[in-house]
């Protein structure tokens, strides 16, 4: 952990309803089972520090379903967005090599990235699909964000991560009482890392690595494909609620204006040329598409990952399809 | 290339020039953009048509003319359609040029053979011209065209211009010809049977429909060109020309970025190579 601070939760909530003036604030609020970011208002409540990952990815901050990019009207907000959970901060590699691309910079992507201060947090709660941890990711922020936050005892546990970070770190240290945190509060998160880390790996025991499973599915038959792609209605939950699914299309409007407006593999005639070929017809093979390019060729193109473990895919799939299912299997085959 | 202080989703304006009838189903736009536009060979561009849609196109024109840009579309599908029916004077959007093209200069001191079918011949002629300003750098250039039928081939005046040119074998032949062909009649592999060429100091490019791509680098590889001497344009849904929107995904290349020429060695294992 860098170097922590420590803030009462009652002078923490009061800076931030002070920085509301200036950021649109975003908190993880919990609704009956799961987990959104709402805007901060008033009072608080069931605001759910050091929990599981909210249901929203990180990236439709960045990249909104549907945007003009030609004469860019959006509105680029500032933002803090809190609670932000390790899984996303790491799927922002991906999305800032695509976005970011020295070459071709997204413009829009590229301020809202600029504008928006990411808090990171502790995932002291795990959910049923949590699997970061098969993928050499831990559940607390590791990259990508500004500031790290953990609540315990009733102390807000900070530390600093970024010079944007800073900043805003050094404007709650000019108004409110800060101060180091106390050797307890830290060692009672290791504690509690350590325990979420080993609940992690009990829950995913069975479940083979990235590298692993990359080699699975590049290795595998068209049979298994064709059976878990069954129960599939080409919805698109997958990609819409995956922290790295970014495909788009763009549609065309009067004075050479574009819209990007968030496409996906899982949609026919995603991949279709003007004469009629389509290489992803089939329902199956555009199943299995979101996988090897999960698995083998976002990683063989740009050196990351694109599947950080988040489960959000398989808690939405309205076919029941567990992607992790069918790699223990595949895996199961191969011992 | 594309100066990234520009908006990189934003086309240029440009307006029809001249259209000129192909084939039945092929015209060729003559392009002036509102200012200079360069390309590489290979390269391809974004063609918007305003408010309606895009599609990419390799240049068919000579890649040493700034002022005008040529493109040649078969009618095959929703925004192609749009296209056929442009008029000079019509005001287009281009984006681009996008992706890698011909590495020319992978190809000095030997004997290029070209395989087109269709209207991947425009790629080609922009290739042609090319071989032909820097012929010296060339050993032989040897063009197997084929068509479906006579009223199919394109690029007719030019073809006529290409015998002319020292270095230069043209053979041409259509899947079913009429008493006006005194070519060849087959598939445009069968071409290949007729060419004298040192494969050992020579390099192949393909382009054309899928089928005829497949066929045309299973002879070539027959024949005894490593893979790594193929040079194949490959045809995709490209889209953004970025490498972002993925949809012209070939295993882990953007066909829009890292293509769309593409040596067979590097994409012969990917689904979907030929669709």
């Amino acid at each position: 952990m860098n170097p922590s601070f420590q803030i009462h939760k009652n002078d923490w909530f009061a800076f931030l309803h002070k920085s509301s003036e200036e950021y649109n604030v975003y908190l993880p609020v919990r609704f009956n089972n799961h987990i959104e970011y709402e805007i901060l208002q008033d009072e608080p409540e069931n605001i759910a520090l050091n929990i599981a990952r909210p249901v929203t990815p990180l990236k439709t901050f960045l990249l909104p379903v549907k945007e003009n990019v030609v004469i860019n009207t959006s509105i680029h907000n500032k933002n803090i967005i809190i609670g932000v959970p390790s899984c996303d901060l790491h799927a922002l590699d991906l999305l800032d090599k695509i976005y970011l691309d020295q070459k071709f910079i997204d413009d829009s992507y590229r301020i809202n990235r600029e504008n928006t201060i990411l808090i990171g947090t502790d995932c002291l709660e795990i959910h049923e699909n949590c699997h970061c941890i098969s993928y050499n990711i831990n559940p607390f922020p590791e990259i990508n964000h500004d500031l790290s936050l953990v609540a315990v005892n009733g102390e807000i546990i900070i530390s600093v991560n970024s010079g944007k970070g800073k900043k805003l770190f050094d404007e709650l240290k000019s108004s409110f009482p800060v101060k180091e945190a106390e050797k307890m509060q830290i060692d009672k998160i290791q504690e509690k890392r350590k325990e979420i880390i080993i609940q992690l790996k009990k829950n995913n025991k069975s479940l083979p690595d990235y590298q692993k499973t990359g080699d699975l599915i590049q290795k595998s038959e068209d049979e298994i494909w064709e059976r878990y792609a069954r129960t599939c209605v080409s919805c698109g939950a997958c990609t819409t609620i995956c922290p790295t699914c970014t495909c788009f299309l763009l549609i065309d409007r009067p004075d050479f204006e574009k819209v990007r407006q968030v496409d996906a593999c899982q949609f026919p005639g995603f991949e279709k040329i003007a004469a009629g070929e389509d290489p992803l017809k089939r329902k199956y093979v555009r199943f299995r598409n979101r996988y090897l390019c999960k698995y083998v060729w976002r990683p063989g193109q740009f050196s990351s990952i694109a599947c950080t473990g988040c489960g959000r895919c398989i808690d939405s799939c309205i076919g029941n399809i567990s992607k992790n299912e069918i790699f223990i299997e595949m895996a199961g085959d191969d011992g | 290339m594309s100066e990234t202080k520009n908006n990189i989703y934003k086309p240029i304006k440009a307006k029809v020039d001249k259209v000129i009838q192909e084939s039945p189903a092929i015209k060729s736009f003559v392009l002036i953009p509102e200012h200079e536009f360069s390309f590489k060979t290979g390269e391809f561009i974004e063609l918007t048509l305003n408010g309606y849609g895009e599609a990419p196109f390799t240049p068919s024109s000579s890649p040493l003319e700034k002022k005008k840009i040529e493109v040649t579309v078969m009618k095959a599908g929703y925004v192609t359609d749009k296209i056929h029916a442009l008029r000079p004077g019509n005001i287009v959007g281009i984006r681009g040029p996008f992706g890698r093209g011909y590495p020319l200069e992978k190809f000095y001191g030997k004997e290029v053979v070209i395989l087109g079918g269709g209207c991947g011949f425009a790629p080609i002629r922009s290739l042609l011209y090319n071989l032909m300003a820097e012929k010296d750098n060339f050993k032989k250039v040897t063009l197997c065209y084929g068509a479906k039928t006579p009223e199919d081939c394109i690029y007719k005046p030019f073809v006529d211009e290409l015998r002319k040119v020292d270095k230069f074998e043209i053979y041409r032949s259509v899947d079913k010809a009429d008493e006006t062909w005194e070519e060849k009649e087959g598939v445009v592999t069968v071409l290949l049977d007729d060419i004298k060429v040192d494969i050992p100091n020579s390099v192949a490019v393909v382009c054309g429909p899928p089928v005829m791509m497949k066929f045309g680098t299973f002879k070539l590889l027959e024949m005894g060109y490593p893979e790594e001497d193929i040079y194949l344009s490959m045809e995709k849904n490209m889209s953004c020309g970025l490498g972002k929107c993925g949809h012209c995904m070939l295993g882990k290349y953007f066909v829009c970025k890292d293509g769309p020429v593409f040596t067979y060695a590097e994409i012969k294992n990917e689904p979907g190579i030929w669709l």
